[in-house]
């Protein structure tokens, strides 16, 4: 079956002076799929995250997102794209509604559209009584969901999820992988980033880094079997680790 | 543009929660104008004179009581001997020393030729200048009254009785500051001040804090376009300043009554075309400040540079060339000439239309250039 691609990668090169950060990689991520991004810190990950999401260019190698050459068109990738990165973003000194409508409007939304779509999303994460609390004033794993809505409030095609959980406590992570889940069943492909192996088997499809190169790409239960491996953690363990030690 | 009125509801909620940022909108102004323009003047008020009396007659002490007549001096110390009086120059405690010597009535009754020594502390050259041209001409009026005591020349010659002696008249009138207040020189100056370092703080720190936090690398994912993120702080800080530059304008009339001859319109509208030019400059280093700090370091040195260069304290038609040429650059320098001219002669259009002009184009270039500088990505 020929599966719709959503993100091709070909050859993608990356070189910070001497330093090569990606060093050709080459993947596909389908439409719909969970796909889950894992590799050492330091291996690559979140400078090939940047070049998919148009904030960075890649030095040589083909990559289209949503149909779109990443080297050529960085701005109308954005459109296509929600985006939610390990440091929380959304801003402190504005209330939940005001992120919402900020990042609704950005997108080209009115406020007709916004108004009802907001309603309904608080209704949804029960955050009704939080509309027009300020977000510093938020726990952190209610922060991190409400990114996570802003990020897709839009409607994107991907979403890219950069160590979207960490910090967080298990049962929010376990409410915000279930979310993850419904953002995928609508349609949404999600590209995820993480350091939580449990959270990696709940992947459609993992692909693991290590020193700039991708070292394996299938389903979870495929590497088990091909590695011979119990878990995810020990597969990690086994083969993200880096020839050599650096530092 | 929609897009623009979100951004715009944004910048203008977050700092409107911020009471800090309100605080130093409010305050800086009133503080600025309240201190600053009253405490900075040239005029020289109080000058302690040290007096070294050798002669101790009449005539020297007739000669002192004028001096302290004067408004300018104060005798502060009178010492036994130069080198006492020296020593009083080098602490600071005399600002000028008197030497009488021991002669000094015997030369003016013909004995000799009667002679005066003055030492001034020359450190601060105006200050010397005008000490010196003070005492200079409390010495010549005294000397006159002497020739006329004596007799040198005719007592009932009309002029010499209403105070000059024969010769060119010269009356002068002071245009635009009749009465020299220093405070009419110094408050449309303080005004460019007030708005130079509103302005570009502000923005500066409003876009660096944006980076610190990360918020700046959600916005860059977003498809919103370079110009619409810049447009919108813009118009914020625009607004801010030309509402600081009313408050200081309001406090200058309440407290120092400084007139205002020109055109109000004309005025805000110079510094309209100013504050786009200093935003865009900040912009422009926020770009290359990746801390609070580092924009703060940057923004201050160039601060400083363009209010110092800027004429505020002396002419920068007295400076040397190549500070005439950076003044070209300077916006500072173009706005400081505009308000004076403005507000005190009530100069026109036609009279500042040039500055206006150079402002226009610095305020673009400084825009463009901000905006090619400023990065979507990391």
């Amino acid at each position: 079956m020929e599966r719709d691609k959503v993100i091709e990668v070909k050859d993608l090169v990356k070189r910070f002076g001497t330093f090569t950060a990606n060093d050709h990689l080459t993947f596909d991520v389908w439409r719909g799929e969970i796909f889950g991004f894992l590799g050492a810190n330091g291996a690559g990950k979140t400078t090939a995250i940047r070049i998919l999401c148009g904030l960075s260019r890649p030095t040589s190698g083909r990559v289209m997102v949503a149909g779109i050459d990443a080297s050529q068109k960085p701005e109308e990738i954005k459109k296509r794209i929600g985006y939610m990165s390990q440091r929380f973003s959304l801003y402190e000194d504005l209330t939940v509604s005001e992120n919402i409508e900020l990042y609704g409007g950005i997108y080209g939304m009115s406020m007709k559209e916004i108004v009802p779509r907001r309603e309904a999303l608080l209704e949804k994460l029960s955050f009704t009584s939080y509309g027009d609390m300020l977000i510093r004033a938020l726990p952190l794993g209610l922060k991190q969901k409400l990114a996570f809505s802003v990020a897709i409030f839009h409607d994107p095609e991907i979403v890219f999820l950069d160590e979207p959980t960490s910090g967080v406590d298990p049962i929010t992570r376990r409410q915000f992988w279930e979310m993850i889940y419904e953002t995928a069943s609508r349609g949404i492909t999600v590209f995820v980033t993480t350091h939580y192996m449990d959270e990696a088997s709940y992947c459609d499809r993992i692909s693991i880094m290590s020193e700039g190169r991708i070292v394996a790409l299938d389903s979870p239960s495929a590497l088990l079997r091909q590695y011979g491996t119990a878990s995810v953690e020990e597969l990690f363990v086994k083969i993200a680790r880096p020839q050599k030690i650096r530092e | 543009m929609k897009k623009l009125l979100f951004l715009l509801r944004k910048e203008f909620r977050q700092i409107r929660r911020n009471r800090f940022m309100i605080r130093a909108i409010i305050a800086v102004p009133i503080l600025q104008m309240l201190i600053f323009v009253p405490a900075i003047t040239f005029e020289i008020k109080r000058i302690d004179l040290a007096v070294i009396d050798n002669d101790r007659s009449q005539a020297s002490r007739e000669l002192v009581s004028k001096l302290t007549g004067s408004s300018f001096f104060v005798v502060t110390a009178t010492p036994a001997t130069v080198t006492e009086a020296e020593s009083m120059l080098l602490s600071g405690d005399a600002d000028i020393a008197l030497v009488i010597p021991p002669d000094f009535s015997r030369g003016l009754a013909g004995v000799t030729t009667p002679r005066l020594q003055v030492l001034a502390d020359a450190v601060n050259a105006s200050t010397a200048q005008l000490s010196w041209s003070y005492i200079t001409s409390v010495i010549r009026d005294f000397n006159r009254e002497v020739i006329i005591s004596t007799g040198m020349i005719p007592a009932n010659m009309a002029a010499i009785r209403t105070g000059s002696l024969p010769g060119i008249s010269v009356s002068p009138r002071y245009w635009y500051n009749p009465k020299l207040n220093y405070k009419y020189y110094m408050l449309p100056g303080m005004l460019v001040i007030l708005i130079t370092v509103i302005g570009l703080m502000m923005i500066g720190f409003n876009l660096v804090r944006e980076k610190e936090s990360g918020t700046i690398e959600q916005i860059n994912v977003t498809p919103i376009m370079k110009w619409q993120l810049i447009v919108s702080r813009i118009i914020l800080f625009f607004i801010i300043g030309l509402f600081d530059l009313a408050l200081g304008l309001g406090i200058g009339w309440l407290a120092f009554n400084i007139p205002f001859e020109g055109s109000l319109l004309l005025f805000f509208a110079c510094a309209a075309i100013f504050l786009v030019a200093v935003l865009g400059l900040a912009l422009f280093f926020s770009t290359m400040a990746s801390t609070q700090q580092q924009f703060l370091f940057i923004a201050f040195f160039f601060v400083m540079v363009f209010i110092l260069m800027s004429g505020i304290f002396t002419p920068t038609e007295s400076m040397p060339l190549w500070a005439q040429q950076f003044n070209l650059v300077n916006p500072v320098a173009y706005l400081m000439r505009i308000n004076r001219m403005v507000m005190l002669k009530g100069s026109g259009f036609s009279e500042i239309m040039r500055d206006m002009a150079m402002l226009t184009i610095l305020a673009l270039s400084y825009l463009s250039l901000a905006i090619r500088a400023y990065r979507k990505r990391a």
